[in-house]
């Protein structure tokens, strides 16, 4: 602590930000708490419903389920490829001797360009006419049976809107997984081979452990921000066909915007945030108490 | 290590050319593998970027009827100058460049003058303001939506730019509060000490100390943070309703024409103008940036 400092001056400090953040932040969230309790249109006066939107959502909107499920299956498909991916090549680039900058740089591209100029982008490579990269690929190496209008397929939509958003990030990652491995002292591994360890004892027993605080930083990373998904599933199918690729979060957008459903669509903006910090929880949870046995 | 603290033994030269050897016999396969799955990759993280570009150059014909994976027959321009007069992209860079701006100026120098107070000054409550700011970090966006819509309507800030730049600086705050933290730890505390003696207060120390050297961390906040508001969607798409006002993502969303009919070179034209700017940036400090990414979260 500083010794000079007085009580106005940390006021000076720290009031603005904290302003701002609960104006933007705090406030909203309290806000949405509150609003959950009502029914509004936002023209009409308010009404309080006590926890009748919890019951709906709960025991009598399919919709809220179905995107629930969407959800989780959107952040497991997320997870794999951004998180899986980057270990991977994370671990590769560690054993290349020259060009690393170059790959980290080339990697990391997609997440420099905007969701909306990625959904154009994936809407023509999943499309079947004309025949876009996708169809065109499975077409050449033998697959063609699997050719299909990958975004109007009730039974793909969901993964085909799911992987560009695994795409953009793994590249994001994969540098903080490499800038940790690299982290990993050379004594340790080297003992490790001597003593004759394999490649893969080496990485389970040595680097993985060594970079576990990274990755669970990581995983967090990865899961709020596979839990907020919003905008490519939204621009390139806004949750159709039917309902086979809605998220909570599009749901909760349309309930909002498109329904004017203001006090429900706060309701599932609560359960989104329990969901976050829940799903936050739980990964402190396994993560550490693996690392403790 | 054994070939470190006795290299010349005969005994440690001998364990450090097995090693040797081991890492040059396994080199073969287990290199040769890891250099094509590489190469692999990065093939499928760039290429769909590279056939933007050379799909922003084909002709309508071409794109309609050939073989997506082949280069175009011939190239042209003209869908640069369709893109320019279906949008005004000239405008829409400007606005997300105003936002971009806006929103940097308040993260830094609000995210500075917090993680001043928080791990400078130092006061009681500190410990509980740090945890009320670690919510901002988990919390998704979209929970701000309903509620901030509401606010702005009563407070007529629907549809300006003040609209897109407060959330987006609100949620990124979180962020660089920690990042200026973990950098002002790193000050040694003499030098503080030194020039309170000398009679500086806070304010003077913030200024002539802590400013100037934070300026590294300035950059990497500013950088990562432009990636975020320079593509955000959701707040512009939710706040901003005039043409005049729209930001990139909401201009390109123009180019889906009525019916769902898109005049799809042109829009791929448009893509590759407006990020282009970011793109520049990217090439051009990307060793900062990288830096930045990867210290951010390392740190954590």
């Amino acid at each position: 602590m500083l010794p000079n400092r007085s009580r106005t001056s940390v006021l000076v400090f720290l009031l603005p930000p904290l302003l701002l953040y609960c104006a933007a932040v705090l406030f909203p969230i309290l806000q949405s708490l509150f609003l959950s309790f009502f029914s509004w249109n936002g023209i009409s006066e308010m009404e309080f419903v006590g926890l009748a939107n919890y019951v709906r959502m709960l025991t009598a909107d399919d919709i809220f389920w179905r995107s629930f499920f969407n959800a989780l299956l959107y952040l497991a498909i997320c997870l794999v490829l951004q998180l899986g991916g980057a270990l991977v090549v994370a671990s590769l680039l560690t054993s290349l001797r020259r060009g690393r900058e170059l790959i980290k740089t080339l990697y990391l591209l997609p997440a420099v360009i905007s969701t909306v100029a990625i959904a154009f982008l994936f809407v023509r490579i999943y499309s079947i006419d004309p025949v876009g990269l996708l169809n065109q690929l499975l077409h050449w190496v033998g697959l063609g049976s699997f050719e299909r209008a990958w975004l109007s397929d009730v039974n793909t939509v969901l993964a085909a809107v799911s992987a560009p958003e695994g795409w953009r990030f793994t590249g994001l990652y994969m540098l903080i997984i490499y800038a940790a491995l690299i982290a990993v002292p050379k004594e340790l591994e080297e003992a490790a081979v001597l003593d004759g360890a394999s490649k893969w004892t080496l990485f389970t027993k040595i680097r993985f452990p060594y970079i576990r605080p990274v990755w669970i930083t990581t995983t967090i990373m990865a899961t709020t921000y596979g839990l907020r998904g919003f905008d490519i599933p939204y621009l390139m199918t806004n949750g159709g066909p039917g309902q086979s690729s809605e998220l909570l979060t599009t749901y909760m957008y349309k309930t909002a915007f498109t329904s004017t459903d203001f006090g429900y669509a706060s309701t599932i903006s609560v359960f989104i945030v329990i969901e976050c910090l829940v799903a936050v929880g739980l990964i402190l949870f396994m993560l550490k108490r693996k690392a403790d046995s | 290590m054994i070939t470190q603290t006795a290299p010349s033994t005969p005994r440690g030269s001998a364990l450090s050319s097995t090693v040797h050897q081991r890492r040059r016999r396994q080199p073969s396969l287990y290199r040769t593998l890891s250099r094509v799955l590489i190469m692999l990759i990065v093939v499928v993280q760039v290429y769909p970027l590279a056939w933007l570009f050379l799909t922003s150059l084909r002709t309508e014909h071409d794109f309609a009827t050939g073989d997506p994976f082949a280069l175009p027959s011939s190239l042209t321009w003209e869908n640069y100058a369709r893109a320019f007069e279906t949008g005004d992209l000239g405008r829409n860079i400007l606005n997300s460049f105003i936002v971009t701006m806006g929103a940097n100026i308040l993260i830094v120098l609000f995210g500075m003058m917090a993680a001043y107070a928080l791990q400078v000054l130092g006061f009681r409550l500190s410990r509980f303001v740090r945890a009320l700011f670690l919510v901002g970090i988990i919390v998704p966006v979209q929970i701000a939506l309903v509620p901030l819509f509401i606010d702005y309507s009563a407070v007529n800030l629907l549809d300006t730019y003040q609209s897109m730049i407060i959330p987006l600086a609100g949620f990124a705050l979180p962020m660089s509060i920690y990042l200026f933290s973990s950098f002002f730890e790193y000050i040694p505390r003499e030098t503080y000490e030194a020039a309170s003696l000398d009679g500086a207060g806070p304010y003077r120390i913030f200024g002539l100390i802590t400013l100037p050297l934070s300026l590294n961390t300035v950059v990497t906040v500013v950088l990562v943070n432009s990636i975020f508001i320079w593509n955000d969607f959701i707040f512009a798409n939710t706040f901003v309703l005039s043409e005049d006002l729209k930001t990139i993502p909401l201009g390109l969303q123009n180019y889906i024409g009525a019916m769902g009919k898109v005049d799809w070179t042109a829009t791929f034209a448009a893509v590759c103008v407006t990020i282009t700017p970011l793109l520049l940036v990217f090439l051009v400090l990307n060793k900062a940036m990288i830096q930045g990414l990867e210290s951010g979260a390392t740190k954590g």
